[in-house]
Order: C-alpha cells, then sequence, then structure tokens
C-alpha cells in the first residue's frame, strides 16, 4: 500500500510509441492499388478534403480540362462511416456553406437549431444557472449528431465517385526517405497468437502522390510522422477525455445545457453538456481533461454521478439509454499546433493536427475546413503537376489567412490557464481573455505534456450503479456497439512491471473496462477497446487493429 | 374440407418425437372444424407397425407406404407422395415439423402443391376460414402473426411447442403406394452417421446448456456435456470468458460476439449473466439459471433459478433429466 | 450490434429508420461456396442475384467485392415476407440462366422461413439439398453433408442442382480493397422483379412481451424436483 500523498507520473510507465510500426521504409509492395490522393481516416476531415477535391477536379474536367481520371480513396476503420465519430455536437454552418454552396442550411444534416442556453455552476448536486460566458454562445447553430453528419457526407462523396473504404485501418506509412509514398492497411483474421487464423486477409498497400493525414484525435500515424520528421510545437499537445451518452427521454428539452464544476474535482479541468437532438433525444457527456491530479478519477464514473443531479434526472428518469461512447479531444490549441502541417507527399488536417477551439467546444467546422484548404492545395499541385513541399505549403497559408488560425488565437491561453491554478483562478484569467479577445495576459504559457503530470494516489470512491440511471463500464460498453472479434491479438503496448497503484490510474482512466486491477497485477481486455486514445495519452500505447474492430455508433 | 393431413417423421424404423407433436397439433386444428387427422408415414418394411402410436395421438386414418426406398429419408419421393396424398385428399390444412427433415420436406411440397407455407409456427387457430399462425422472426425479436388465404394452409410446426397429448383413435391403416419408383430418386441419401460428430446446431438445437466461468475449469465441461446428453436435443454453448480462455471453441460462444440463440430451453450453468452474454440468449422460450450467487445477474433474466454449486446441482440434475426423458 | 426493433405504424413491417442491410451469414457462405468452386475449376462464373429494393444493392456489391463475377439485382419496393412470392421472381431469373448450381443461404435471418430455395428447385424441376455443411463436386455429381439431430446424413445428386448453405461449410473472406474497386466496374443488371403469387400475409408484427419475472425454485441439489416439475408442467419443455 502507498503512503498517502505518493505521486505518480505516468510517463514513467509509457512505452515510447512504437513508430517503428507507424513508418515503413520500403517499397510499396508491387500489387499497390494506384491512387493519387488518400485520407487516412473518415471523419468530417477527410470527407470534407475528399469532397472538395473531386468537386474541384470534376468542374475543371468538365471545363475541358487535362486532369482526367484523378482516384481519390478515404480509408476509415470503422465497419461503417461515422462509427467512430463522436462529438457533442453544435455545429457552426460555415464551412457546411463553404462547401455546399449551392445548398441551404435546411439541406445539411443537422437535427435542430440552438434557440435557448443556459449554463450552470454545480455546487454539488445543486445546479446554480449563471450568466453564458461570451465563449459559449451559439447562435446562429445547430445541434447535430457526427456520426449522422458522416454518413450524409459519405453519401456525396460516393456520388462524386470518392472510393471509400470501410473496414480497412490504416496501419502505417509508406517513405521513401522523407516524402510519403502510400500507405499500408492491416491485416485481418490473425488468431491471438498474431498468426494468420481462417479468414486471414494480408496488408493492402496503396500508392498515393498526396496522402492527408485526417486521423482524429491522437493519430497514431500523424505523430510517428511529425516525431520522424522532427515536427515539434510550441506547446506540447494535450487532450481531454469526453464520455457522452444519448437517452431517449420522456421529457423534451429546449435548450443547450453546459455546467461547471461537480462532479469534476475542483483541480481538474472540464465540464459537461446536455443537447436536445430531437424531441425525445438527448445527448449528454461529460469532458475532463487528462491532466488531472488523482489517479483513481475516473471520467465515466463522473458521467455516472453527474446524472443523480436534479438538473439531469429531470429529463432521463423514466427514459433509456440509448448509446455510449468516449472519444478525446486535443485541447492545446494554438500554441499546440504542429509548426508545419504539411510535408512532402503528406497534410494534416483537423483534429490530428490540433484545429479545436476548446473554449466554445468546436472541432467539426475547423476540421471542415481545413479539408477544404487540403484540397484546394492538392488541386492546385495536380493541375501544376507539382506536389512538392513547397506546393504542399500553400495550404499552411491558407489555414494561417482565415478563421481556423484567428479564432484559435484568440483564445489561445484559455485552457492552459487553467493547467495553473485550478478553476477559480484559470476561471479569472479566462474570463479576462475573452473580454480583451486575447490580449490579456498575452504571452504563451507553458504547458507539459499530460503524461507527465504526476497524480496522487488516493482511495478509491466505491460507486454502485444502478442499472437503471448509472451504468457499469461493461453495460455501458453494450451500449457502444462494440462487437469486437474476442480473439484478436492484443494492440495496446503495455510497459512492463506496471505497479498496482498504475493499475488503478489505468482501471480508472479507461472509460471502456480495458484495464482491471486484479489484487496487484493488471489485467488487460483489449477487445472492450473502443479506440478513444486516452490509453495512448497517458497509459499503454493504442496501436491499430483489424478493420471492423470497436465501437459502431449510429447517433454519436 | 374439414380433415387435416400431418407428417409423420420417422428415422431409423422408429418415430421421431416431433411425429407426435405433429399429430398433435393437427388433432387439435381438426378438433376446432370437426374433421379427421391423417398421419402418413412412410418409410422401409416394417415400419406400418408404428401407426398406432400416431393413432394413440390423434390420427384417425394412418397412411402407410413401405418401400426399401424409404428407408433413408428420400426427399423426392417423400414430397411427392406427401403433395399427391394431400391434393387428392382434399385438406384443410397439411402440418409438417421444422426440424431437419422437415425444413427440406415441407417447401417442397408447398411447392408441388402451388402454394406458400409458413414454418417455425408456434401457434395455429381457424379464425372464420382463414388459418392464422405464429412465428417468431429475427431470431426471436419479433413475432409474427399470419394468415394463410390458401386451401390446405401448409404448416410447418416448431419442434417441442405442441406437447404431445394422448387422444386415442381408431387409427384405419390405408397402404397407399408410392408416386413413382423411390429409387430413381436424383437426390440420395447414401449414409445416416448417428450422433459421433453429428452435433446439433446451436441455432437449431430446441435445448442449449451454456457454461461460464464458474466451472473453473475446462475438465468440468464435460458435466455440462453429460446434462445435454441426458436431453438427447440439446446443443452445449459457452459465455465469452470461457472461450476467450480457451476451454471451448469460439464457435460455442453465445452473446453478443458469438452466436445469438433462441432455444425453448436455455440452462446457464454457473454463468453471471453480463449483458453481452443475455444478448445472446434473451429471447429464449424459458431460462434456467445455476449459480451460487443468488445476486448474479443471470437470476433476473431467468424464469427458474437454483441457487447453487452446479457441481451438486447438475450432476443430480442430469439424472433427473434422463429419468423424465425415458421414452422419447 | 444488438439491434433493437421497432415496429411500423400500420403493425405489419419492421421500422426501417436507422437499419443497416447487410448480407446474412448464410448467403455469404453461399457466395463463399460458389467463389471456391470456381477457384478449384479453374474456370466458370459466379453470378450473384438479389431481389430487394435499392438497399439490396449494398448486398450485391459486397458479394461482387468477395469476386462474384457480375449481378443481378431484381428490383422490388419492399422484400414480401412470402418465400413463394420471392421464390417465382427468382425462378423465372434463372430458368434460362444455365446454371450448374444454385445456392442460397439456409434462410434470412429476418423472416426465418428458409423456404425459397427448396421452392426454386421444385419450381424449376431441379434437383436440391438443403442445409449442408460440407461439399464436394467433380464429374457432374455432388456429395454433401446435412446435420440432422444428433446425426448427419451424406447425400449425392446430380449437377444441376439447387443447394441451400448452412453454417459449417467454409468461413467468407472478407473483400480486399483491389476487391472493392474491381466490384465497381463489374456487371450489374437491374431489372423489376417479377413477384409471383402472395399466399401468405403478414397480419401483425409484434415485439415479444418483456420476460415476467421469473422465481428461485431453491436451493442447491434439492431443488432439482421441483425444477423438472416446473419444465414439465409449467414451461412444458421437458
Amino acid at each position: 500500500m502507498s503512503k498517502p500523498g505518493t505521486q505518480i507520473v505516468p510517463g514513467k510507465y509509457q512505452p515510447p510509441l512504437p513508430a517503428e510500426r507507424f513508418i515503413l521504409r520500403q517499397p510499396l509492395d508491387t500489387e499497390a492499388v494506384p491512387m493519387d490522393v488518400v485520407f487516412v481516416g473518415g471523419g468530417p476531415a477527410g470527407l470534407a478534403g475528399a469532397i472538395e477535391l473531386a468537386r474541384l477536379v470534376k468542374k475543371d474536367n468538365d471545363a475541358g480540362g487535362t486532369l482526367g481520371d484523378v482516384q481519390i480513396a478515404v480509408l476509415e476503420k470503422a465497419p461503417g462511416l461515422g462509427e467512430h465519430c463522436l462529438s457533442g455536437a453544435v455545429v457552426n454552418p460555415v464551412a457546411f456553406r463553404a462547401l455546399f454552396p449551392e445548398l441551404n442550411d435546411s439541406d445539411f444534416p443537422f437535427r435542430v437549431p440552438v434557440t435557448k442556453e443556459r449554463v450552470y455552476f454545480m455546487i454539488g448536486e445543486k445546479a446554480q444557472r449563471i450568466p453564458t460566458p461570451p465563449t459559449m454562445q451559439n447562435h446562429g447553430h445547430h445541434i447535430a449528431s457526427l456520426a449522422e453528419i458522416v454518413r450524409w457526407l459519405g453519401g456525396k462523396a460516393e456520388e462524386l465517385g470518392v472510393n471509400i473504404f470501410t473496414g480497412f485501418p490504416a496501419a502505417s506509412l509508406v517513405m521513401d526517405g522523407s516524402k510519403v509514398i502510400g500507405v499500408r492497411t492491416t491485416p485481418t483474421g490473425l488468431g491471438r497468437d498474431g498468426n494468420p487464423g481462417s479468414g486471414y486477409s494480408p496488408p493492402t498497400d496503396i500508392s498515393a502522390r498526396v496522402t492527408v493525414l485526417s486521423e482524429g484525435s491522437r493519430g497514431s500515424l500523424t505523430q510517428a510522422y511529425m516525431q520522424s520528421e522532427r515536427i515539434g510545437s510550441a506547446n506540447p499537445q494535450i487532450y481531454a477525455l469526453g464520455v457522452k451518452e444519448i437517452w431517449e427521454t420522456k421529457k423534451p428539452l429546449d435548450a443547450i445545457v453546459h455546467t461547471l464544476c461537480w462532479p469534476l474535482p475542483n483541480d481538474a479541468f472540464g465540464g459537461s453538456f446536455m443537447y436536445p437532438l430531437t424531441p425525445n433525444l438527448v445527448a449528454l457527456g461529460i469532458v475532463v481533461g487528462l491532466d488531472y491530479r488523482q489517479t483513481t478519477v475516473d471520467v465515466h464514473e463522473l458521467l455516472q454521478r453527474l446524472k443523480t443531479a436534479p438538473l439531469f434526472r429531470e429529463y432521463l428518469d423514466g427514459g433509456e439509454m440509448v448509446e455510449w461512447g468516449a472519444k478525446t479531444i486535443p485541447e492545446g490549441g494554438y500554441y499546440a499546433l504542429p509548426e508545419r502541417r504539411y510535408g512532402d507527399g503528406v497534410l494534416m488536417v483537423g483534429d490530428a493536427a490540433g484545429f479545436v477551439e476548446v473554449a466554445s467546444l468546436k472541432g467539426v467546422h475547423y476540421a471542415m475546413q481545413s479539408g477544404i484548404f487540403a484540397a484546394r492545395t492538392i488541386f492546385k499541385a495536380l493541375k501544376n503537376g507539382d506536389t512538392s513541399p513547397a506546393a504542399l505549403s500553400e495550404y499552411d497559408g491558407l489555414v494561417n489567412a482565415s478563421f481556423i488560425r484567428n479564432d484559435l488565437y484568440a483564445r489561445r491561453n484559455m485552457r492552459l490557464a487553467f493547467q495553473r491554478g485550478g478553476l477559480y483562478v484559470g476561471g479569472i484569467k479566462a474570463t479576462l481573455m475573452t473580454l480583451t479577445n486575447g490580449t490579456l495576459p498575452g504571452r504563451k504559457i507553458d504547458s507539459h505534456l499530460d503524461a507527465d503530470v504526476s497524480r496522487e494516489v488516493v482511495p478509491e470512491t466505491p460507486f454502485v450503479p444502478d442499472g437503471k440511471l448509472t451504468f457499469s463500464k461493461l453495460d455501458a460498453n453494450f451500449k457502444s456497439g462494440n462487437a469486437t472479434r474476442d480473439d484478436i491479438p492484443s494492440h495496446l503496448v503495455v510497459g512492463k512491471d506496471i505497479p498496482p497503484e498504475v493499475a488503478t490510474l489505468y482501471q480508472h482512466m479507461c472509460p471502456a473496462g480495458v484495464y482491471e486491477r486484479d489484487g496487484d497485477r493488471l489485467v488487460v481486455s483489449p477487445a472492450n477497446c473502443i479506440d478513444c486514445k486516452a490509453t495512448d495519452v497517458i497509459g499503454p500505447r493504442w496501436t491499430p487493429r483489424e478493420g471492423e474492430s470497436g465501437p459502431r455508433y449510429r447517433l454519436m | 374440407m374439414t380433415n387435416v393431413f400431418a407428417y409423420a417423421e420417422a428415422r431409423n424404423g422408429e418415430l421421431r418425437k416431433v411425429a407426435l407433436e405433429t399429430v398433435t397439433a393437427a388433432r387439435k386444428l381438426a378438433d376446432s372444424i370437426g374433421g379427421e387427422v391423417h398421419a402418413l408415414l412412410v418409410g422401409a418394411p416394417g415400419i406400418g407397425a408404428r401407426a398406432d402410436q400416431l393413432a394413440q395421438h390423434g390420427a384417425d386414418v394412418v397412411l402407410v407406404s413401405e418401400h426399401a426406398g424409404f428407408s433413408q429419408y428420400n426427399p423426392e419421393a417423400a414430397a411427392a407422395l406427401a403433395a399427391d396424398r394431400i391434393k387428392g385428399g382434399g385438406y384443410r390444412a397439411a402440418i409438417f415439423a421444422t426440424s431437419a427433415q422437415g425444413r427440406d420436406l415441407a417447401p417442397r411440397v408447398a411447392a408441388k402443391l402451388g402454394v406458400g407455407l409458413v414454418t417455425d409456427v408456434t401457434a395455429v387457430e381457424l379464425n372464420g376460414d382463414v388459418v392464422i399462425v405464429r412465428h417468431p422472426m429475427n431470431i426471436g425479436k419479433i413475432v409474427a402473426t399470419i394468415s394463410i388465404a390458401n386451401t390446405p394452409a401448409v404448416i410447418s410446426i416448431r419442434p417441442n411447442t405442441f406437447t404431445p397429448v394422448p387422444s386415442a383413435r381408431q387409427g384405419r391403416v390405408e397402404t397407399v403406394a408410392p408416386v413413382g419408383d423411390p429409387s430413381a430418386s436424383r437426390v440420395v441419401v447414401k449414409e445416416l452417421i448417428q450422433g459421433g460428430g453429428g452435433k446439433l446446431d446451436l441455432s437449431d438445437a430446441p435445448v442449449v446448456i451454456a457454461g461460464g466461468r464458474g466451472l473453473k475449469a475446462a475438465e468440468n465441461f464435460k458435466m455440462v456435456e453429460e446434462l445435454a446428453d441426458a436431453f438427447g436435443n440439446a446443443a452445449v454453448g459457452a459465455t465469452r470468458a470461457v472461450t476467450d480462455d480457451g476451454w471451448r471453441p469460439h464457435s460455442d460462444q453465445i452473446g453478443q460476439t458469438g452466436r445469438l440463440v433462441s432455444p425453448d430451453l436455455y440452462i446457464a450453468v454457473a454463468i453471471s449473466g453480463a449483458v453481452q452474454h443475455l444478448a445472446g440468449m434473451r429471447t429464449s422460450r424459458t431460462i434456467v439459471a445455476i449459480n451460487k450467487d443468488k445476486d448474479a445477474p443471470i437470476f433476473k433474466v431467468a424464469d427458474y433459478g437454483i441457487v447453487g454449486d452446479a457441481f451438486e446441482v447438475v450432476p443430480v440434475l442430469t439424472a433427473a433429466v434422463r429419468e423424465a426423458r425415458k421414452g422419447h | 450490434m444488438d439491434v433493437r426493433f421497432k415496429i411500423s405504424a400500420d403493425g405489419t413491417s419492421v421500422d426501417e429508420a436507422g437499419l443497416k442491410y447487410d448480407i446474412n451469414d448464410f448467403d455469404s457462405w453461399a457466395v463463399e461456396a460458389a467463389l471456391q468452386l470456381k477457384e478449384k475449376a479453374g474456370q466458370g462464373e459466379v453470378v450473384v442475384i438479389s431481389l430487394g429494393p435499392d438497399a439490396a444493392q449494398e448486398t450485391i456489391r459486397k458479394a461482387l467485392s468477395m469476386g462474384a463475377d457480375r449481378a443481378v439485382h431484381l428490383k422490388a419496393d419492399r422484400i414480401p415476407f412470402d418465400g413463394f412470392a420471392i421464390a417465382g421472381a427468382l425462378a423465372a431469373e434463372l430458368r434460362d440462366g444455365g446454371y450448374d448450381l444454385i445456392l442460397f443461404g439456409k434462410m434470412s435471418p429476418d423472416s426465418s422461413n428458409g423456404i425459397v430455395g427448396p421452392i426454386v428447385a421444385e419450381m424449376l424441376g431441379l434437383p436440391c439439398v438443403s442445409a449442408i455443411s460440407r461439399l464436394d463436386v467433380a464429374d457432374g455429381k455432388g456429395t454433401a453433408k446435412r446435420e440432422l439431430e444428433g446425426a448427419q446424413e451424406i447425400v449425392e445428386f446430380p449437377l444441376p442442382a439447387v443447394l441451400t448453405v448452412d453454417e459449417g461449410l467454409n468461413t467468407a473472406r472478407y473483400p480486399s480493397l483491389k476487391g472493392i474497386m474491381a466490384a465497381k466496374r463489374k456487371p450489374l443488371e437491374v431489372k423489376p422483379a417479377l413477384l409471383g403469387d402472395t399466399k401468405v400475409s403478414v397480419q401483425r408484427l409484434e415485439l415479444p412481451p418483456e420476460r415476467a419475472a421469473g422465481r428461485i425454485i431453491g436451493e442447491g441439489a434439492a431443488a432439482v424436483p421441483d425444477l423438472i416439475k416446473a419444465l414439465q408442467t409449467e414451461a412444458k419443455v421437458l
């Protein structure tokens, strides 16, 4: 048993990024499938990029241009588009309008326009209404399901002839020196021992002139590429973990709701959200920075506790949870952006590049807009027959001149203000920043890697789910649609000799129940993984597994 | 048209229990319209001796067709004969069973008659002049009520649903000749292999016995297999915990990531009842749970539970089942 | 995925909002069997035929991605419950196709009837072996194994024939990336389905009632006699 006050630094037990798995320096297989452009990840960024590129090419060909047939592929690890996508979400339609200028807002796959919003400060279970902070005002925005948005975008992409390959995770980038020349997919049908079983399919190579990394939060190939090419950032990227549920409710919700404070510890960053999806569906969740300070902070459990507050029970009692899921969000903002998001044969877009604005909880329109900029850059490069780094660097120029950069710059220190000083001091700093549009305090606040933040070993607070309003991780995992094949090899790289307190940390860190402390040892059930990537941030490293694994979100 | 036809399934010179169920179902329907039950019994010479059993369960007439060509199941000859008798007999309905053989035979007969059929039927009744049946779909998650407008209404009943009821009738035997030459069938069953590898599929078995981690070791599954053996028509399944540990093959796993089953009887031995497992079996008609933890979630879905040590309960249950099944 | 079904407002069909169509396991084993036969023979053509609304194209594309050579989509607004109606349309399409083997899955997990294959065989006057778990074909003849309750049958049949496929015959291959791309260029003919007559009709669909609370019979081996009695007299499963 550890003494009270013992500190654990997760980074000490975390293996390094297994970059040798993610970067292959060898020629592509002779049977490689030839593509012109590959988008790694079929989320809003990748699909927006594919759509914009296909449109530009078509328009050019129709006008007599000589590009001809440009083969565009989107590789998506989930069995179906949208099944690994999760977000609140309250969406700013600006990128949809840029992508589909001929359509109206009413044509877009949104559920409900935002009318009312309420923010509460939770003092224990009691909800105290506070004025909506300027950063969180959502007039003109729409509540949506990201999974639905992605399916809709996918339909548009297929109509334009984009090749969408679902169930094909990218295992590695294939590089020739500093140049990305293609992607290799994961094999299928390996047994638990790692050897081919029945139904084995070998990996496939895909060659591409440009590869767009649209992997989403904590993308493995993106991390490996940046490490290989020594692309740094002013601050390291930091993450929050969001756990979300969708409920069928008897009482309709008339506003978007955000809360701060309880049940998060005072020194943890985050809050909760509850949004109406339709008259009888509600999306709710909790987001907590992974730099939390105690080993037993458990984001899934915090969400379960949150639901017991009258503010939430009012809507959930008598209802039924229909879906559950979790995902990390990059929170480092402006100073954590990679110093360049282009390279030889490669571009980085969306969450993978860190284009998320924490104070307003927005990422979808930045993702899509960055995909659009990538497409425009690639189109020009293809037209000129020049896909050199110089040509692709135009992408950074487009992003830097846009609202993506401006918005992130305006709020550049908001999140980081919390890493130092907790809720109250941070709250004051954040308010000042908003009022001054970011000019005060102006200097960059330094931040640490989440893995380097120490956490105190504290006793666990027992949590007993009731199975009706609150659920165990196992029961919740079921509602993610996770039906991963049980005997696939483990995709997680665990450090050696994990002490019991770290096993406890992992058990609480993972929302899906992958890690359990059994006595003094760590038990790992990799098939429970829903690819949220929290483990990759402060625990065992995540690697891609065979396609068709993981959750199958319908409305997340 | 008030008479009802019933196809009596036999194997190796014996009636199968499902034959009595078929006659019972036909009897029930015939009684509601004041008609007779005519059962067709085909087999090798000597099968006629079983006609009496059919009469005991409600057959007014037993049509017996004995021929060497019927020693094994002869799909084309059996279908031709059944269709011929049904067509000529003016029956209101023709009842088969959704056994392995019945699944093959009933649609052939219906097609020859130019009528459709409903299989895996769990209830039959006559509403005016329309036959109404119930049929589970989507692995038991939906139940359909279906009307059959034509005559004869061809129905194939779910095994173990129409419990055989003694209802002794005269059982007048009529010898009927096969249609054409049974040895000229194109499809020929060359061999019947008893047991030994003939595993009842989890999706078809009327009874499923599943073992969980509480069995502690792979060898202890022998106990589960013996209980399955006592039933005679049971398949053995397992939970994910058990197949993860390699005690049973992955194809035996019942649950969200394994097999979905909906048997008449599901016995969960030493299984706690995680929701992932329940997803694989919760539409079973009757669920029995044996677990030593009275708070195990499995008891929430079980119709009958025994709180106790599986190692004590199961052998006693096995002996009791063997006793109860004598004569099936 | 544990699908929760909803019944449509008129009570006679499944509310398909939010549901995805996919090839069922039995059909995928049938497609796999056809591909393996073609590979073994070194020649031949695998044609995939499916009846249904536009959503059926997903399933057809999957089969083409696995390696089938061409496809025919018999378009119908809805898939009828009555297998007789489906069989009529399929038989009309298959009649002059000159096929050596016509393979079906044993049954559709949706309608759960398992009758289309044998009815098509009768309509075409072809030999039929259903629910096969092993298959060998040579010199215009075939041998198959069928699983029975506690036994197995070995069956011989001539070609051409209709077969329906059960679990155990093979493991269906995953479509490869190349296969998916090639599928887009393969011929896919769309025709209206000429449905046969409907002989049976769905009056209503219902979700099964919530399970009534069960009871603990007793403790230990002493409870066995009472359990047997309950299974015999109440549940009537013994």
